[in-house]
C-alpha cells in the first residue's frame, strides 16, 4: 500500500461504509447490528447523534430548478445548519473545533446525518426557487421558512 | 533521565502559555531590558498563581519519592526568593504550566485587584524583599491554594463536548473555542490533564520557555544554591511540607476530572423509540461492557499461546502505523493459524467476526501463502491508548471484529477491533518509544463520500431538478417486480421492517377483502336525519364531505392477515372499484407502516370475519420452507390469534400483472337468513342478500343536537317468508353500528319509504342479532340482477335477487307478537282497546300545503291560519293526530301492550265512533273495546320486569 493509499485510508473506509449503509439499506430496509456498530468505530461519537437525527428525519434535501442542491439539517435545537454537497462543510461549532480544528473526527453529526439519510433515502425533499437557494448556499436563509 | 530529556518532552505536550505580562518580559529580557522591571511584572505573575495555595490543607504525610522533593526543593525557594537575576529566568516558565489558558482572564483581574485574602500580600511585595521563613510559608500555602484552585482550569477546556447533542450547548462550547483561540491552548480532553499532573513536578520547577534552550539548567542550580543561604532549613520544610500538598492534590482533582470528558456524554437526551439511535445505543453499551469485561479477563489471563489456537483470532505482525484523526492505521501482515479454513469472500464486502460466526471469520481475509497477506486494521483511540502499536509488534485481534473491502482497493480494512492485545513487543522498544507516529494530513474536505450517489443525482448543465426522493431509494429494487425482491412473508417482512421506516420491499399477499371504514361520525347520517325529519337540514348534507378510509384485509401464504389502512376515498363508489381490483387477487405490498398488532381478544369482529376465511382453501407454506406442501391432509390449524394493522398509500398495493384470482381467496358465502339464523354459533360472520322492508335510525343526545348512532333495519329474505317450510321467525333485525359505513346510496334508500334490496357482506351475528362492523360492507343491490356482478367480487351476488323479486310482489309476513318478541324488531299485533293514553292524545293544524306546523292565527279570518314555513294563508289546515291506546292481545297475555297508532288508523277509529261528523273530538268510552288489527308494528321497547311491558308503533309496510 502506497503512502497515498495510507493518507486517504480513513475518508476511503467512511466512503465504503456509507456505500455498504445503501446497498444494505436498499436490500433489507433495515440498517443491520453490525453495520451500526461499524459506522460507530469508524465515525465516533457522531454516528450516534447521526442517527438519532434520522430518526428524527432532521434532513431536509433542498433542490433548487437549476438543479443546485444542499442539505439542511435541523439541530437539536431548532438550528438549521445548510450542509453542502460538493465539500464538507457545516457551520456548526463542533464542526470547526473536531473537524477542523482538532481533526479528531472526519465529519461532524451534521454532514454524516446528511449522508445517511441520503443512503437510507429518508431525507425530505423540498424544492425551493434559485433565489432562495442562493440565500441558502450564501447561509441567509433556511428554506423551511418559505 | 536527565532533566532535559524530561523538559524537552513535555514542553512538545504541554504549550508554553505565558501571561500576557510574561509575553512582554521574555521580550524584555531578550532584549536586555533592566532585570528589576521584569522581576516586578514576573513576581506579579507568580502571585497570581501562589494565592491559589492559601487554602490548600497541608498534608503532613511526607512518603512522596525523594525524586519529587529534590524538584519541589528546586521550585519552591525560588519562588520564595522572589527578587534575583536567576529567578526572572525561571518565572514565566512556572505560570506558564499552572495557569491554564482559561483562567488568564481571572488571573489577570485578579492581578489588577488586590489579592484575595490576605489581600494586603501583594505579590510586588513579597517578592520585591525577601522575607522570613513565616511569610514564606504563608504566601506557599496561598500559592498551593491558587495552583488547587487553577488546577480545575483544564477541567473547563476539558468540559468541551464537540460531540454535544444540543446546538445550545454547542453555541456555549463555540465561546470556549474562541476563548482559547490560539493554537497553544489547545489540550486534549482526555490526554492533557493527566499528563499535566503526572509531569507537575519537573515542569514546575523548570518549564522553560523554547528560547531559553539548554542554558536554563545552570540558572535553576544557582537559583538552588541561594536558596538553600538564604531560605534557610526550617522555610525549606515548610516549602516542602507545602509541596507536598500541591503534589497531591491536584492528583486527586484528576481522578475527578478525567472523568468529565465521558460525563459530559451522558446528559443524553432520550432516542426516538424504536429508532436507529437507540438501536446503537444498545449496542454500543453491550459492547462498552463487553470491552471492559474482556480487558479485565485479558489482564488476568495470560495463556497467550492458546489464544492463537482459538478461531477467529488474527494475529497481525505490525510493519508501519500511521495516525488520522485520532485513529490508527497498522499496516500489518496477517499470520494465520495453521487450522484456520480459508473462503472466497462473501458478497458483501462488511463482514464481522463474532463467536456465533466463527467458521466465516476468515473468510474475508485473503488467503495466505508464501507472500503473507497484508491488512490495514484500524485502531481506535481507546485501543491505542491501551496497544500503542508500534512497527514489529505483534498483535492479536479477538472476535468480532469486522473486516471491509474498499471498491478498487486489495487491502482489507479491519474494524471494531476493540479486542485488541499486544503479545510481542520488537526488543528495539526502548529506542523506539519516543518516535512519534506518522500523522496524517487530514483529508480534503472538497473530497466527498459516496461520490457515486453525487454524480448520479446532480444533473450538469440540465435545468431539470432530479429529486432522490424517499420512495424512489427506497424502491430501487422494490419496483421491479421480480420474485426474488419480495418477502412472501408478512411476519417476515414486518419484522424486516423493524424500525428502519417504510417497508421498501415489496411483500407478496392475497387481498381476501376491500372495506372502508368511515373515519368522521358525522357524515351520511346527518343528511340523513335531516332527510328523514323531512325538515330542512340544520346541518348542511355532508355526505360529500365523509372521509371514509379504505382498508385491505390481506393474507400471505403462510396464512398470516393484516389489515392495511389505505387512503381516504373521494367518494364512497370508489370502494366498487377498488374491491374488483384488488379483491382476490395476489398484490404486492409496499411501503407500508406498522401501526398496531391486534388480538382476537381485542378485535373480536376482525376475528371473526379472520375465522371465516379459515381454514384456507389451499395448503400453506411452512416457516422455513419456501416450496408449497401439497398435502391437504395436513391439519391448518387455528387461525391466527393475532395480527398486524398496517398503514399506507394507495401505491402500496400493486396487484400482479396477470395473475388469476388467487386459490387463497375465499369470496364471501352468501347464505340465507334462515342459515343465518339456525346457526348454533354464537359469533360468526355472514353474508346475505335481503329486503329491508323498514328502518329506524336511533339518536344519541350530543353536544349541540342529537347525534345519529345505530341504524337498525328489518330485512327479511323469501327463506323466511316461505310459508310451507316449518315455522320460523319471519324478520330479521340488522343493526348497522356506526363503525360501518353508510353510503349515501344505502342512506337514500332506507331513507325513501317502501322495501329495498341490499346486500351485506361480512355482518357478523353476535348473540342473535347481526351487527354490521366495520369490516361490513352494506351495498344496495339493483333488483335487476345484471350478470357482471358475478364476476366482481365487491358485490355479494347470487340468485336472491330474482327470488326478491318474485316475493316482492307479495305482502310482507311478520311474526305475531309474542312475549319473546325481542325489541327493534317487527310484529303483527291484534287486540281490543282497554285505555287510552290521554296524556299523550292530542291533534294540532298543520299547513295542508307544506305539512308544517308553524301556523299562526290569519288576522283578517277568523279560522284560518298563516303558514310561516311556506307564507300563505291556509283555509283548512290538515290536523294531525296523536294517540297511543293499550290493547289487550291474545297473543301475550298478562301483560300491558301500548301501541303508538298511525293517523289513518286514528281517523278510522274517531271516525266509527262518531259517524257523520267530520272532527268532532272523541269521546273515551267511543274508543274503549274496539277490535284492532292486525297491524303491522316496531316493536320500540320491552320490559319484562316487574311485568311484560312492551311499547309498540304502528308502522306502514
Amino acid at each position: 500500500m502506497t503512502d497515498y493509499e495510507m493518507t486517504s485510508c480513513l475518508s476511503a473506509v467512511a466512503d465504503q461504509l456509507l456505500k455498504e449503509v445503501q446497498k444494505t439499506y436498499q436490500e433489507k430496509t433495515q440498517i443491520p447490528d453490525d453495520l451500526l456498530i461499524a459506522l460507530r468505530f469508524v465515525f465516533g461519537s457522531c454516528a450516534l447523534q447521526a442517527l438519532d437525527l434520522i430518526d428524527k428525519r432532521s434532513v431536509t434535501c433542498v433542490s433548487s430548478f437549476s438543479g443546485r442542491r444542499a442539505y439542511q439539517v435541523m439541530g437539536g435545537s431548532g438550528l438549521l445548519y445548510t450542509c453542502y454537497t460538493s465539500c464538507h462543510y457545516c457551520p456548526c461549532p463542533a464542526f470547526t473545533y473536531t473537524v477542523l480544528r482538532r481533526n479528531d473526527s472526519l465529519l461532524c453529526k451534521h454532514i454524516l446525518a446528511a449522508y445517511l439519510s441520503q443512503a437510507m433515502g429518508l431525507s425530505q425533499q423540498e424544492t425551493v426557487s434559485d433565489q432562495q437557494m442562493s440565500s441558502i448556499l450564501s447561509g441567509r436563509a433556511a428554506a423551511t421558512d418559505t | 533521565m536527565s532533566f532535559q530529556r524530561k523538559r524537552k518532552k513535555y514542553s512538545k505536550d504541554i504549550k508554553c502559555i505565558l501571561f500576557p505580562d510574561d509575553d512582554v518580559k521574555v521580550g524584555a529580557r531578550k532584549m536586555g531590558i533592566e532585570p528589576s522591571i521584569i522581576t516586578n511584572s514576573a513576581s506579579n505573575s507568580w502571585e497570581r498563581c501562589g494565592d491559589s495555595f492559601l487554602n490548600t490543607p497541608l498534608i503532613k504525610n511526607l512518603s512522596s519519592s525523594g525524586k519529587k522533593w529534590q524538584h519541589v526543593r528546586q521550585q519552591s525557594p525560588a519562588q520564595a526568593q522572589g527578587g534575583g537575576p536567576h529567578y526572572e529566568e525561571e518565572e514565566p516558565v512556572h505560570i506558564a504550566w499552572s495557569s491554564s489558558d482559561s483562567e488568564l482572564s481571572d488571573g489577570e483581574a485578579q492581578a489588577k485587584q488586590p489579592a484575595p485574602p490576605p489581600p494586603s500580600h501583594t505579590g510586588a511585595q513579597q517578592h520585591s524583599r525577601p522575607r522570613g521563613p513565616a511569610a514564606s510559608k504563608q504566601s506557599y500555602s496561598r500559592a498551593l491554594r491558587r495552583l488547587c484552585t487553577e488546577t480545575h482550569c483544564p477541567d473547563d477546556l476539558l468540559k468541551i463536548d464537540p460531540d454535544s447533542d444540543s446546538e445550545v450547548a454547542d453555541d456555549v462550547e463555540e465561546e470556549n473555542i474562541s476563548e482559547c483561540g490560539s493554537e497553544r491552548y489547545i489540550v486534549e480532553p482526555n490526554q492533557s490533564f493527566p499528563k499535566l499532573t503526572t509531569a507537575e513536578d519537573p515542569d514546575i520547577s523548570d518549564y522553560p520557555s523554547d528560547e531559553e534552550g539548554d542554558s536554563a539548567d545552570t540558572p535553576t542550580q544557582s537559583c538552588l544554591e541561594a536558596v538553600a543561604v538564604k531560605g534557610g532549613t526550617r522555610s525549606v520544610s515548610d516549602w516542602v511540607r507545602s509541596a507536598q500538598a500541591a503534589l497531591q492534590t491536584p492528583q486527586k482533582q484528576t481522578t475527578k476530572n478525567a472523568k468529565t470528558p465521558e460525563d459530559s456524554h451522558k446528559k443524553k437526551i432520550t432516542f426516538q423509540r424504536g429508532g436507529l439511535a437507540e438501536r446503537l445505543n444498545r449496542l454500543q453499551s453491550r459492547q462498552r461492557s463487553a470491552i471492559s469485561f474482556w480487558r479485565h479477563q485479558s489482564i488476568s489471563c495470560t495463556n497467550r499461546s492458546s489464544a492463537v489456537h482459538k478461531p477467529g483470532v488474527l494475529v497481525l505482525e505490525v510493519l508501519s502505523v500511521q495516525e488520522e484523526s485520532c485513529m490508527q492505521m497498522a499496516l500489518c501482515e496477517h499470520h494465520p493459524p495453521a487450522t484456520d479454513q480459508h473462503r472466497p469472500p462473501s458478497n458483501t464486502s462488511i463482514t464481522t467476526a463474532d463467536q456465533d460466526n466463527l467458521s466465516a471469520t476468515d473468510h474475508t481475509l485473503p488467503p495466505s501463502g508464501p507472500v503473507r497477506a497484508r491488512v490495514l486494521v484500524l485502531f481506535n483511540k481507546e485501543t491505542v491508548g491501551q496497544l500503542a502499536p508500534a512497527p514489529g509488534d505483534v498483535i492479536y485481534v479477538y472476535p468480532p471484529w469486522q473486516s471491509l473491502m474498499i471498491d478498487g482497493q486489495h487491502n482489507t480494512i479491519i474494524l471494531n477491533t476493540h479486542f485488541s492485545q499486544k503479545v510481542y513487543s520488537d526488543t528495539k522498544q526502548a529506542s523506539r518509544v519516543l518516535v512519534p507516529v506518522v500523522k496524517c494530513s487530514p483529508y480534503s474536505l472538497a473530497r466527498t463520500f459516496h461520490q457515486v450517489e453525487f454524480n448520479k443525482t446532480l444533473p450538469v448543465g440540465h435545468g431539470i431538478v432530479q429529486k432522490v426522493s424517499a420512495q424512489s431509494l427506497c424502491c430501487i429494487g422494490g419496483s421491479v417486480t421480480r420474485r426474488s425482491s419480495r418477502w412472501d412473508s408478512l411476519l417476515e417482512a414486518i419484522e424486516g421492517l423493524g424500525q428502519a421506516g417504510p417497508l421498501g420491499r415489496g411483500v407478496e399477499v392475497v387481498v381476501q377483502r376491500v372495506y372502508c371504514t368511515p373515519v368522521r361520525e358525522q357524515s351520511a347520517r346527518a343528511s340523513l336525519k335531516s332527510r328523514v325529519l323531512g325538515r330542512s337540514p340544520t346541518v348542511p348534507p355532508s355526505v360529500q364531505n365523509s372521509k371514509n378510509r379504505l382498508c385491505a384485509l390481506v393474507q400471505d401464504s403462510y396464512g398470516m392477515f393484516s389489515v392495511v389502512q389505505l387512503h381516504l376515498l373521494p367518494s364512497e363508489d370508489q370502494l366498487h372499484l377498488y374491491s374488483s381490483k384488488w379483491q382476490g387477487r395476489t398484490c404486492i405490498l409496499r411501503a407500508i407502516k406498522v401501526v398496531q398488532r391486534v388480538t382476537r381478544e381485542r378485535y373480536s369482529r376482525l376475528f371473526s370475519l379472520i375465522d371465516s376465511l379459515w381454514p384456507p382453501p389451499m395448503s400453506l407454506k411452512i416457516d422455513g420452507g419456501t416450496q408449497n406442501v401439497h398435502n391437504d391432509s395436513r391439519p391448518k390449524g387455528p387461525a391466527p390469534s393475532f395480527c398486524y394493522f398496517l398503514s399506507g398509500q394507495e401505491s402500496s398495493v400493486e396487484p400482479v400483472e396477470g395473475e388469476p384470482v388467487s386459490t387463497l381467496y375465499l369470496r364471501p358465502t352468501v347464505q340465507t337468513l334462515r342459515d343465518i339464523l339456525e346457526c348454533e354459533l354464537s359469533c360468526h360472520c355472514c353474508s346475505f342478500v335481503a329486503t329491508v322492508i323498514h328502518s329506524r335510525i336511533q339518536y344519541h343526545s350530543g353536544d349541540v343536537a342529537q347525534v345519529p348512532g345505530e341504524v337498525w333495519l328489518i330485512v327479511t329474505d323469501p327463506s323466511l317468508q316461505q310459508p310451507e317450510v316449518p315455522p320460523c321467525r319471519r324478520t330479521l333485525a340488522v343493526c348497522m353500528t356506526t363503525s360501518c359505513v353508510l353510503t349515501s346510496s344505502v342512506a337514500k334508500a332506507i331513507s325513501t319509504p317502501g322495501v329495498c334490496y341490499m346486500s351485506f357482506r361480512d355482518a357478523v351475528k353476535e348473540h342473535g342479532v347481526i351487527l354490521c362492523v366495520e369490516q361490513s360492507v352494506v351495498q344496495l343491490q339493483p333488483l335487476v340482477c345484471c350478470p357482471q356482478t358475478e364476476s366482481q367480487g365487491g358485490a355479494v351476488s347470487g340468485s336472491f335477487p330474482q327470488t326478491l323479486q318474485q316475493a316482492s310482489s307479495q305482502p310482507v309476513r311478520l311474526d305475531p307478537l309474542s312475549p319473546e318478541t325481542s325489541p327493534n324488531s317487527l310484529c303483527t299485533v291484534t287486540g281490543r282497546i282497554v285505555s287510552v293514553d290521554e296524556d299523550t292524545a292530542y291533534s294540532w293544524p298543520i299547513c295542508n300545503m307544506c305539512g308544517s306546523d308553524r301556523l299562526e292565527t290569519a288576522p283578517q279570518k277568523t279560522k284560518a291560519f298563516h303558514c310561516v314555513a311556506c307564507d300563505s294563508l291556509v283555509d283548512r289546515p290538515t290536523v294531525k293526530m296523536h294517540l297511543e291506546v293499550f290493547i289487550n292481545c291474545s297473543t301475550v297475555k298478562e301483560s300491558t301492550v301500548k301501541i303508538k297508532l298511525q293517523q289513518s288508523t286514528i281517523k278510522s277509529l274517531l271516525n266509527a265512533a262518531s259517524p257523520g261528523q267530520e272532527f268532532p273530538g272523541y269521546e273515551v268510552e267511543n274508543v274503549l273495546g274496539r277490535e284492532l288489527g292486525p297491524l303491522s308494528s316496531y316493536v320500540r321497547m320491552v320490559t319484562r320486569k316487574p311485568t311484560l311491558w312492551i311499547s309498540l308503533e304502528e308502522i306502514c309496510l
